[in-house]
């Protein structure tokens, strides 16, 4: 029946994924990667390819491209592409089909750009090897054609440039103009903006949205972040280790998803709003070890029975244009979303850390900088002051570059300050950790964004999880086995934990063990950087959920830094917006997310996706139009409601208002209120279309 | 029953580990299975020679340079001794003072290497410099100084042997674990452990080294292959082991004078000798390939 539809309108099918199957040779067998994956992209739409990492997306995403991974083999099936098959090809044919009727834009533009070569060379060489053009002048017009396309200032200056000389929202425009350069059929887009400040990410969804109403070129979008696809896919298709598990247009797919994991993944993706969903989180991961015979995702499904376990499940039409692959679809029930519960009320608690005027920058000063003043390194962090009070959750957000970590670094006592103080309880901390008590060293643990690298790999987790508070507590001849075994419930793992390597975990647990050592030194403030980003959305949902848990149960204070601003509203108490190093809005967490806006706050909130524009709104420029001054607003090169000259040369004044927030801008608090809309309120109408009514 | 299920449980776990020994055995590299095979010879034979011999290896057994007989296989040597004696017992002294030697030196270096890469800064570019300047200097020209600095009473000690062969080669190995530490020292795990203020000797030994064991170990196969050469140029040179004892490059050196007369009192050393460092050199170019990294043959 599904092959029914399928067949239905064979004449805009693009391109037909029938029956692939993918085996990679790994430890003396063949491990099957794709099972009898069906997938059609039609002409102009935009196909959105999902799933968790290893799941078998990006495999997928290749082999539309013809490419063949020598230790891969094609187990059955056919990839129809103009009326031929591509996995029948022959390199030669292929290699005219690639780049010309197909493009592709990779997830990392740094690395898939020659550094060498100037960027219009680059896309004039795509032209050339596809026959594309006539003489020199062609070329170049075709160049500046393709630029102004997907918005590049200034064309015929940025073609001599280098690769280096672009931000990575430029390079990944030239990327995809280079997709674009012979008008292919299909654009294969793996993961483009994963790499991308979310305000960048947002710029470069707006481009393929815009690019594809004028060219109707068919995309394939493949991604781990359903959030994106919300905004961007006519289509979605989800992916589960290896097996297409449901498929339907985007809105059906948001409001009524008919596969648990589906379900379990539109649960995961935290929201602005901060409601979330009562039932229905995903558990566990995804260990290719564990794949039963029948459906795969049997393991960690709610609703699984043993049948589950040994049938195995395909692909079949629920409705029209939607498919899926459970026997129990109909059980599966659309998700209802709570308030999140009573946020525990926090009265003024006393101070535990306070940051006053904090000037940073990186390195040492060598005897050359010392005596040459103009060759010291930047300033990153410029006049930063905020407060941590007992118990508090304090989340520092901005884009990539905007200081974040490097304060975490100055609190943790890794890199000296050069101006301003850091006090915790009311005593200043000396700037370099050497020079800290073991007691204050205690008091303040770190936690890393990668789990990867944040545990010894030749280290046990017992053993890991002994060694601070062998440090700490003295106990220089053994600790004993039940705080090791007492810390990993503490994070929700079981005693066996304590005998295993990192090797033999994922990613989450990992995450969870580096958790539990910064727990079993009794800090009083944990500094989180970017501890979520990482993860995968599934595993990253039950991480926050343990956050969570810590912040209401135990009296640890919290740094919490993210880009993540729906993770944000779900933790934090208070938020502080960066911006180049400079501190943009201090404020409560709920008056931080309604007006008046930071014109660089709203623009963040503006780039979450499922957020709309208003018609005629202002956009914050993508790259600065020249830099401001040290003392001048950070931002002023980027903001659209700049109102005069001073933005660039003078320091922007604090505005508070009556809910404790502290804004620094030259607009009058006024203007602020009324950035977002005359009605003064943000339509953060999330993904999930059909709640869109009930958000306040 | 309980008996009976335990032995069958330990019969199976003996079982499986003769048969995970013997596939690993096959999938070895066939260089790492024929020095595996040369070395166990030699070490039975070391072991041999350490307990017993047909004749003392200083007794006078016969008329010097009489040639080879039933008796005395490998021949007289020109003090009237039995040459397959001599080769027999001093295998294990040329064996212990290959690895004791190779050892110090590799644990020396990789101290202060592994030190020096996770400090960086001005220690490390001390350490560096001493490092290059002791490299610069060839390994033989070294060790005849460091005997000559210790003076007539020390040479010829064991000892001094083992101190001059660990003093060649723990700059070398300084260097590699110095690279080596470098890449581990930026791991967050390690920014773990400077976060709780533990001692640089506590972050080396716990953190840094157990990642660096690869490495090390195959540095310390490669150097142990060379250090037979070694010890046989200073025995060779009369900066060995003093005189009865017979290490080999010592017995070439002895004997060096009637190669054209009676070359076969050479022949035992000589082949005990380069089987050693042929097998050796198989072997641990074997574990090399096993630890999974290639290692450039640099020189002793």
């Amino acid at each position: 029946m599904a092959q029914a539809a399928h067949q239905s309108d064979t004449t805009s099918v693009v391109a037909s994924i029938r029956d692939v199957g993918l085996a990679y040779w790994q430890n003396q067998t063949w491990n099957d990667v794709l099972h009898k994956v069906h997938l059609d992209v039609h002409a102009g739409e935009i196909v959105g390819l999902v799933g968790e990492s290893g799941c078998g997306k990006s495999s997928l995403s290749l082999l539309l491209m013809g490419y063949r991974h020598p230790a891969a083999k094609v187990r059955s099936g056919e990839i129809w592409f103009g009326g031929r098959d591509l996995l029948a090809m022959s390199e030669a044919e292929l290699a005219d089909i690639r780049g010309n009727r197909i493009g592709f834009v990779p997830q990392n533009p740094t690395t898939a750009l020659n550094p060498g070569m100037r960027v219009g060379a680059q896309i004039a060489e795509v032209l050339r090897v596809h026959g594309r053009t006539g003489g020199g002048e062609a070329v170049t017009a075709r160049i500046v054609e393709l630029f102004n396309d997907v918005g590049l200032p200034e064309p015929r200056a940025l073609m001599r440039r280098y690769p280096h000389q672009l931000s990575g929202g430029q390079q990944q425009r030239v990327t995809i103009a280079m997709a674009l350069a012979c008008d292919p059929d299909l654009v294969v887009l793996d993961e483009p903006t994963t790499g991308l400040d979310v305000t960048t990410q947002e710029q470069i969804i707006l481009l393929l949205k815009r690019l594809r109403s004028r060219h109707g070129t068919a995309m394939l979008y493949v991604t781990h972040d359903l959030g994106v696809l919300s905004e961007l896919a006519d289509r979605i298709s989800v992916m589960y280790a290896g097996h297409l598990v449901e498929s339907a247009p985007t809105e059906v797919l948001f409001d009524h998803p008919r596969h648990p994991y589906t379900r379990g993944l539109i649960g995961s993706i935290p929201r602005i709003d901060g409601r979330r969903p009562r039932d229905g989180r995903l558990t566990g991961y995804l260990d290719r070890r564990e794949i039963p015979p029948g459906c795969p995702f049997q393991p960690r499904c709610p609703l699984a029975d043993d049948r589950c376990a040994v049938e195995p499940q395909e692909l079949a039409a629920f409705a029209p244009g939607h498919e899926v692959a459970c026997r129990h679809a109909d059980a599966v029930s659309p998700l209802v979303l709570d308030d999140g519960g009573v946020r525990p009320e926090r009265g003024d608690s006393a101070i535990l850390l306070e940051v006053e005027n904090l000037d940073l920058r990186y390195g040492q000063k060598s005897l050359y900088q010392r005596l040459v003043p103009s060759a010291l390194p930047p300033v990153v962090v410029r006049d930063v002051s905020f407060t941590i009070g007992e118990a508090e959750v304090v989340a520092l957000v901005g884009e990539s570059g905007s200081g974040k970590s490097t304060i975490a670094r100055a609190i943790s006592g890794l890199l000296p300050p050069i101006g301003g103080r850091i006090a915790l309880r009311g005593s200043e901390l000396a700037g370099d950790i050497g020079a800290r008590s073991q007691d204050v060293v205690r008091r303040i643990q770190f936690i890393f964004q990668n789990p990867d690298a944040s545990l010894n790999p030749r280290q046990s987790v017992g053993r890991s999880l002994a060694r601070p508070i062998e440090v700490f507590f003295d106990r220089s001849h053994g600790v004993p086995r039940d705080l090791a075994e007492r810390a990993l419930d503490e994070v929700m793992l079981t005693a066996d934990y304590a005998g295993r390597y990192p090797d033999q975990l994922s990613g989450g647990e990992r995450q969870r063990i580096a958790i539990a050592r910064a727990l079993v030194a009794e800090p009083d403030l944990l500094l989180c950087d970017e501890v979520l980003s990482a993860l995968d959305v599934s595993v990253q949902a039950n991480v926050l959920d343990l956050l969570e848990r810590l912040r209401r149960e135990t009296s640890v204070a919290m740094l919490f830094i993210s880009h993540d601003l729906a993770v944000v509203r779900r933790l934090a108490d208070r938020v502080c917006v960066l911006y180049h190093g400079q501190m943009m809005q201090v404020g409560p967490v709920e008056a931080v997310f309604e007006p008046p806006f930071h014109p660089y706050t709203l623009t963040l909130l503006m780039s979450l996706p499922g957020s709309h524009l208003r018609p005629g709104q202002p956009v914050a420029r993508s790259e600065p139009t020249r830099a401001p001054e040290p003392q001048g607003c950070a931002f002023a090169g980027r903001c659209p409601w700049q109102p005069d000259e001073r933005c660039y040369t003078q320091p922007p004044p604090l505005h508070i208002t009556d809910r404790d927030v502290a804004i620094r801008c030259h607009l009058p608090l006024a203007d602020l209120s009324n950035l977002a809309g005359a009605d003064g309120s943000l339509s953060t109408h999330a993904t999930q279309t059909s709640q869109a009514g009930q958000t306040p | 029953m309980a008996d009976a299920s335990a032995t069958t449980m330990a019969r199976a776990g003996a079982e499986s580990r003769l048969t995970r020994a013997r596939r690993f055995w096959s999938a070895a590299p066939s260089a790492f299975r024929i020095g595996a095979i040369i070395l166990a010879i030699h070490i039975l034979l070391a072991l041999i020679g350490w307990v017993w011999t047909p004749y003392d290896y200083v007794a006078r057994v016969g008329i010097p340079l009489s040639g080879m007989s039933w008796e005395h296989p490998f021949g007289i040597d020109q003090n009237a001794r039995d040459i397959f004696s001599r080769v027999l017992y001093g295998g294990h002294i040329v064996i212990l003072l290959s690895v004791s030697g190779t050892l110090l030196g590799v644990v020396v270096g990789a101290a202060l290497g592994l030190t020096s890469g996770y400090l960086g800064g001005w220690f490390d570019e001390a350490m560096m410099r001493l490092f290059d300047a002791f490299n610069s200097i060839p390994f033989l020209v070294l060790a005849l100084l460091a005997s000559a600095v210790a003076g007539p009473v020390a040479s010829g000690e064991p000892l001094l042997l083992v101190g001059v062969v660990a003093l060649v080669y723990a700059p070398r190995v300084g260097r590699i674990a110095r690279g080596a530490a470098q890449t581990v020292a930026i791991q967050d795990y390690v920014m773990v452990a400077r976060l709780r203020r533990e001692r640089v000797r506590d972050v080396v030994r716990r953190e840094i080294l157990p990642n660096c064991s690869g490495p090390l170990l195959v540095e310390f196969a490669l150097r142990a292959g060379y250090a037979p050469v070694l010890i046989g140029s200073l025995g060779f040179l009369g900066f060995g082991v003093r005189a009865p004892l017979p290490e080999w490059g010592r017995m070439i050196a002895e004997n060096r004078n009637l190669i054209f007369t009676t070359p076969e009192a050479l022949l035992a050393p000589g082949i005990a000798l380069a089987t050693l460092v042929v097998g050796l050199n198989l072997f641990t170019d074997g574990i090399a390939r096993l630890i999974g990294r290639s290692t450039p043959h640099a020189g002793a």
